[in-house]
């Protein structure tokens, strides 16, 4: 355990020295690669500016996880009540997850009046399938013996939905919700990168191509350790929740006896 | 008094197979029966049959006294993982529309009945293969119902544990006197659990032969080493082999 912890951090350090010497070695100029130390420096001095440009990243990503979690679930309840919407509906959505966002950004970009939505819709059509389709087979993934126990005692469709089928389903969509929430961030900051090119945004990736045209590089990697870190900090809050809805009876959640 | 008539039933899947041909079968109120048979031979189509999980293709399940209350044990427990003890019991009350706070307080008397006092608040994860279908025998009884139907219920277990079981579940049955089907492929289970015993033969699955067991309840595990036991479980394996394809008996 403590190992766990311990080893990808000295690891991280290491790298870190070896990036900052090789740097100072060679004396790379900041603008072809600048070291940890001045984009940890520029990090700060530029906190004014990037704090707001995170915070509307942030903002978008959350609105589109939540986004794709409501339809994603109810269109798999919908496909899992109904064979007909299911067999209707689906190819639909795939062709959606495999259309690259960056292929369609530019069009819902120019659709759509209101930036912040358009953003929206781009990082909620990437996030939403791995909800989607990890809900359904969860929905599907029930007992045949614990479907027939809930028939047996006269349980309507309703009440086997939400005794059953959602809880068989939970440890599924927390799956999918963690591929989601990274997919939420990526589809957000792509967006922005589209919509960012005609000069109109502000969120973390516009700071990444202003930085850039104005060969500011060492805040364009501040910029970036900012992006890195807010993925991450989604990932394990997702994983903490999934952890405490499953500790006590999901295999996926208890640790081996030793 | 005559509780359920199965009458001259068969059952073919969509898939062509012919899981029963035929088979009839009368149970009393309060009996215990055992339907004793190969892998194979359709005694869980049968029970499902009985418990209206599925509809025959042909021929009829009469309730004379009308449909009662009914219980089911599967093979395996089939607990709610994510469900305590208490409530994967107090689960056919919840489905009822039964209070929360009646339901709770019979499920526990009923983890109570199968010797799991204390056990209410865990998982079954946290239980032993024996006291999950432990579990499952308690959520069965907890709506009180006049049939208990068995499908294997303790096939998976250990042999030790089986037989404390089998002790208890006699014991309850002769408390309450619920009627029981009892589908087994264990010539020795059957003999000391029924009155009676239905052998069936399987392509198609119908009851051949019915076996009396006369011997008097309570039985203890005394009854497991008497000579009655060993005689009685004589006839029956020969019953069953007589039962097996010919191509089996080599």
């Amino acid at each position: 355990m403590r190992l766990r912890i311990i080893a990808p951090i000295v690891t991280g350090l290491l790298m870190l020295v070896l990036w900052e010497a090789i740097v100072r070695a060679f004396a790379i100029p900041h603008y072809i690669l600048p070291g940890p130390v001045l984009v940890a420096t520029t990090l700060v001095a530029d906190w004014a500016t990037l704090a707001p440009a995170l915070l509307v990243t942030l903002r978008i990503t959350l609105q589109a996880l939540l986004a794709a979690v409501v339809v994603g679930v109810a269109l798999a309840i919908l496909f899992s009540m109904s064979r007909w919407i299911e067999l209707s509906l689906f190819p639909y959505a795939i062709i959606l997850q495999v259309t690259p966002i960056v292929a369609i950004a530019p069009l819902i970009i120019a659709w759509v009046d209101d930036v912040d939505v358009s953003l929206l819709i781009c990082a909620w059509l990437v996030a939403f399938f791995p909800i989607l389709s990890n809900t359904v087979l969860g929905l599907r993934s029930v007992d045949r013996n614990l479907l027939s126990l809930f028939e047996l005692y006269g349980a309507g469709r309703w009440r086997t939905l939400t005794d059953l089928r959602l809880p068989a389903a939970l440890p599924y969509f927390l799956g999918g919700l963690r591929i989601s929430g990274g997919l939420a961030l990526i589809g957000a900051v792509v967006a922005e990168f589209v919509a960012g090119s005609g000069g109109r945004a502000s969120g973390l990736a516009y700071r990444i191509l202003e930085s850039g045209y104005q060969l500011r590089i060492p805040r364009m990697f501040a910029a970036l350790v900012l992006i890195s870190f807010a993925g991450i900090a989604i990932y394990l809050v997702l994983s903490l929740l999934s952890h405490l809805l499953l500790r006590r009876w999901h295999e996926s959640a208890i640790g081996r006896e030793d | 008094m005559r509780l359920l008539g199965v009458r001259d039933v068969s059952k073919a899947f969509a898939n062509g197979v012919q899981a029963l041909g035929g088979a009839t079968l009368d149970m009393e109120a309060g009996e215990f029966v055992s339907v004793l048979g190969p892998s194979g031979c359709g005694k869980s189509t049968l029970l499902r049959l009985i418990a209206g999980l599925t509809a025959p293709t042909s021929g009829e399940i009469e309730w004379p006294t009308g449909k009662p209350d009914i219980g089911f044990v599967f093979q395996e427990p089939t607990l709610m993982p994510w469900a305590t003890a208490l409530a994967n019991v107090a689960l056919p009350l919840k489905l009822a529309g039964v209070s929360r706070a009646d339901r709770d307080a019979r499920a526990s008397e009923a983890l109570g009945h199968m010797g799991l006092q204390g056990f209410e608040g865990n998982f079954p994860r946290e239980l032993s293969g024996g006291m999950k279908m432990r579990v499952s025998i308690a959520r069965a009884l907890v709506t009180q119902p006049s049939l208990l139907l068995m499908d294997e219920p303790f096939a998976a277990l250990d042999e030790i544990t089986r037989h404390r079981l089998n002790a208890d579940l006699l014991q309850l049955w002769q408390r309450t006197r619920f009627t029981a089907v009892f589908v087994t492929h264990s010539v020795f289970e059957s003999v000391f659990l029924s009155q009676r015993i239905a052998v069936m033969a399987a392509k198609p699955g119908r009851i051949v032969t019915e076996i009396a067991v006369p011997a008097p309840y309570p039985r203890s595990s005394a009854f497991r080493t008497s000579a009655d036991y060993a005689a009685l479980c004589r006839i029956v394996s020969t019953e069953l082999g007589k039962a097996m394809p010919a191509e089996w008996a080599t």
